[in-house]
């Protein structure tokens, strides 16, 4: 209980601090001017554009397209109707470009600033601090999914569960519940606001359907074995950045995510140790007739990709061993 | 040649320029039912707004009863039976000389020729029918004559759906007829004007789709920065999608006063407007080793490091310097999945003009899908009309005309019926039968 408050209040304090350096970073870089006339959207993309540029801020025109695009209804600026650009902006569209375009200028990254995002077919809601999914991570999902395919169709009667630990928004998770329905999918993640987005983001995203919504569980990590123990995949994209690279992080990241997303510790490996320890015992055992030979430790499979690191666990087990690259994407396999 | 011999078989002087714009139902009504309260129906349905510009008259629909009258037609139909007729004997046994291999061909030609002769022998029924109502006609008692008049009317017009469906059955389609497609449109000549045509044109087809009911998915929209747009592409997809706009590739002219232009001067501008059928996957394939994928990602360090909100996708096909991209969505898989979609309509479209050039090389069919280069329509703002030039077909209004609704479709069809008919002439003189 103790734990519980002092954590509460911290995030809060994380929060005020926030909210406190938007303010202040606002202050510090100057607007330009709400037009006294009607605008174009086209004008008021030029303005915000050249805008970024003056002060610096990254993928000016990406930001000024995207932030535009989401305040006329749309997803991107190319799916805007083109007469509609050429149009004059109502003042109440006018000002809410302002008051977003505003927020941009403190580097507040733009999925913050809109408040959702695209992850593969999904629009998730994007709150800071919970870390943004990225692209790259699009592809982590279709290696599990196929993997899990396979999975299905050698041993269709049983149920297959995976645990994703570190699920943030909730993106892995909810991508593969996309793709394969039937899965039983657990999400982790130390931090209470990105258990809390990922709870959000699975009601938006299945709203119609409860039986998806009670295969989520969500839980702190101690109790996790009796939770879900045993699954058939373990995935996560754990933090695997240096802590010496911390430092030098843009200000989206470094001012606005949860760093505990990306700091991987001295070597990067921190978090992927601490899920390579919990793989033996979480994983389902092997019992394929075929395969029957002792292999020691693990097989370890590069994929072509850098960056992604599938494990597969042999029957005896002693501890596996990370050996990979500095930083993985982790899809742990119980054979 | 085929085009020009196709315009002397034409009656001359039977059918008045109208005729041609009427569909082969009203026209058959017009030579089938001289009178009765048909008159009345197909005034109504004549009262459009389109003239033709005869001097442009390039060739001349029949109707179906004019090709039904064609030796040529009647002989085919014969043919066909037989080869039916004895196909169907070799299939069911009676003789056996035939091989496993040529036992199966034989198979397969009963069963594609099927429909055709179910509908060949139905026709006769009919027929035979219509004769005996006829004979009815002429009965004293006037509620029998009236019953008989409904019942010919029923029968004249079984007899001209019947007609139609067999005249479908005979033209030969194409491979890809049955495929969704991807649409392009590139401006041409004339700079701004041009674009902002150009982007008129894409919202037509816009509305085209949806009138029809198609799903329409932009791919590709590069703007200039006027509002007008350089190029585009579109996956469209539904049922006869690409059997419809397949006739619509072709440079389209606009003519009028642009928007731009200060001294009030009248500007010619074109664009280009490619249909390109979109394979399925099994029907083509694509080496991924041959692609390059292009993305942020790509170029510089990703992964947590960065955050960036640049998801477009650019793919190029290494052996044949193809490109695609697209950045219409969000998520850079997404974006990546358009990509493929136009790039692989783009390679199976290349794939299938070498085909059709090897196949048709001797051929000159006036209403081709192949020729990009060819000036199809023109747009003219100053006179508010819509003339096509292959068909030589003009209608008015263009504002409704832009709307993609039944203006479009009346013109598509027109050019539609005319390349059908131009397909079946072909392959009447090629059987050698025509006669006439």
């Amino acid at each position: 209980c103790n734990t519980a408050s002092i954590v509460s209040v911290l995030r809060c304090l994380r929060r005020s601090l926030l909210g406190l350096w938007t303010t202040f970073s606002v202050h510090r870089c100057s607007i330009p001017p709400l037009p006294a006339g009607r605008i174009t959207t086209l004008e008021a993309l030029d303005i915000w554009k050249r805008h970024f540029i003056v002060k610096g801020v990254s993928e000016p025109e990406h930001s000024s397209s995207y932030i535009i695009a989401h305040v006329l209804g749309a997803k991107t600026i190319e799916s805007v109707e083109h007469d509609k650009l050429s149009q004059l902006l109502g003042q109440d569209k006018t000002g809410q470009i302002w008051q977003l375009c505003t927020k941009r200028l403190s580097r507040m990254p733009v999925q913050y600033v809109i408040e959702e995002w695209e992850f593969r077919d999904l629009t998730l809601k994007m709150r800071p601090p919970v870390f943004i999914p990225r692209p790259e991570t699009e592809e982590l999902v279709e290696l599990v999914l196929s993997d899990l395919k396979t999975g299905t169709e050698v041993g269709a009667d049983t149920q297959q569960t995976c645990l994703e630990v570190g699920c943030g928004s909730g993106a892995v998770s909810l991508s593969l519940l996309k793709g394969l329905p039937q899965l039983q999918v657990f999400a982790v993640d130390q931090s209470q606001d990105a258990v809390d987005l990922t709870a959000e983001n699975a009601s938006l995203n299945s709203s119609y359907n409860v039986e998806y919504k009670q295969r989520f569980v969500f839980s702190a990590r101690e109790t996790l074995y009796s939770l879900c123990s045993p699954v058939t995949a373990l995935v996560s994209n754990p933090p695997y950045l240096f802590s010496e690279d911390m430092k030098s992080l843009e200000p989206e990241i470094s001012r606005f995510e949860d760093l505990m997303a990306l700091d991987g510790g001295e070597d990067g490996l921190n978090i992927i140790k601490n899920i390579l320890s919990l793989a033996p015992q979480i994983l389902t055992t092997h019992t394929h007739p075929q395969t029957s030979q002792h292999h020691l430790g693990l097989i370890l499979r590069l994929s072509l990709r850098p960056r992604y690191c599938i494990l597969q666990k042999e029957k005896s087990n002693k501890d596996l061993q990370p050996n990979m690259d500095r930083g993985a994407q982790i899809l742990l396999h119980g054979l | 040649m085929a085009y020009r011999r196709a315009v002397d078989l034409l009656p001359r002087g039977r059918s008045s320029v109208c005729m041609f714009w009427k569909t082969p139902f009203e026209r058959a009504l017009k030579v089938n039912c001289q009178t009765g309260g048909f008159n009345e129906y197909l005034k109504k349905q004549t009262a459009r707004t389109l003239h033709t510009g005869s001097s442009m008259m390039v060739a001349k629909l029949l109707s179906v009863e004019e090709l039904f009258a064609k030796r040529s037609l009647q002989g085919y139909l014969k043919k066909m039976e037989i080869d039916y007729r004895e196909c169907l004997k070799a299939v069911d046994g009676t003789e056996e000389r035939c091989s496993e291999d040529e036992l199966r061909a034989k198979r397969t030609r009963v069963s594609l020729l099927a429909p055709l002769i179910h509908s060949i022998r139905e026709l006769e029924t009919k027929q035979r029918e219509l004769a005996e109502t006829e004979t009815l006609l002429e009965d004293e008692d006037p509620a029998l004559r009236e019953l008989a008049e409904i019942e010919r009317e029923n029968c004249l017009k079984d007899i001209q759906d019947l007609s139609k469906k067999i005249l479908e059955l005979l033209i030969p389609e194409e491979e890809a007829d049955l495929s969704d497609l991807v649409l392009e449109v590139t401006a041409g000549v004339g700079g701004q004007e041009a674009m902002l045509f150009t982007a008129e044109v894409f919202d037509m087809y816009q509305g085209y789709a949806q009138h029809h009911g198609w799903s329409f998915d932009t791919l590709e929209y590069m703007k200039s920065d006027l509002g007008g747009l350089r190029h585009a592409s579109a996956s469209i997809s539904g049922p006869l999608c690409y059997k419809k706009f397949k006739f619509e590739g072709g440079v389209h002219r606009v003519q009028r006063v642009p928007k731009t232009e200060k001294q009030g001067r009248m500007h010619t501008s074109t664009m280009t407007v490619a249909v390109l059928p979109q394979p399925t996957e099994i029907s083509f394939t694509i080496n991924s080793k041959d692609l390059r994928i292009e993305t942020k990602r790509a170029s510089g360090a990703g992964g947590q490091h960065v955050n960036t909100t640049d998801s477009a996708v650019r793919i190029v096909h290494l052996p044949t310097g193809v490109v695609a991209e697209c950045q219409q969505e969000r998520s850079q898989l997404k974006n990546r999945e358009k990509a493929m979609k136009a790039l692989r309509a783009k390679l199976y479209s290349m794939k299938l003009e070498e085909e059709t050039s090897k196949r048709y090389n001797q051929r000159k069919i006036q209403i081709g899908t192949k020729g990009r280069s060819e000036k199809i329509r023109t747009y003219n703002f100053a006179q508010d009309r819509i003339t096509d030039h292959r068909i030589g077909m003009t209608v008015h209004d263009i504002k409704n005309f832009l709307m993609g609704e039944d203006l479009l479709d009346e013109m598509n069809s027109s050019v539609c019926e005319l390349s059908n008919q131009e397909a079946l002439m072909e392959l009447l003189e090629e059987n050698g039968q025509d006669n006439l």
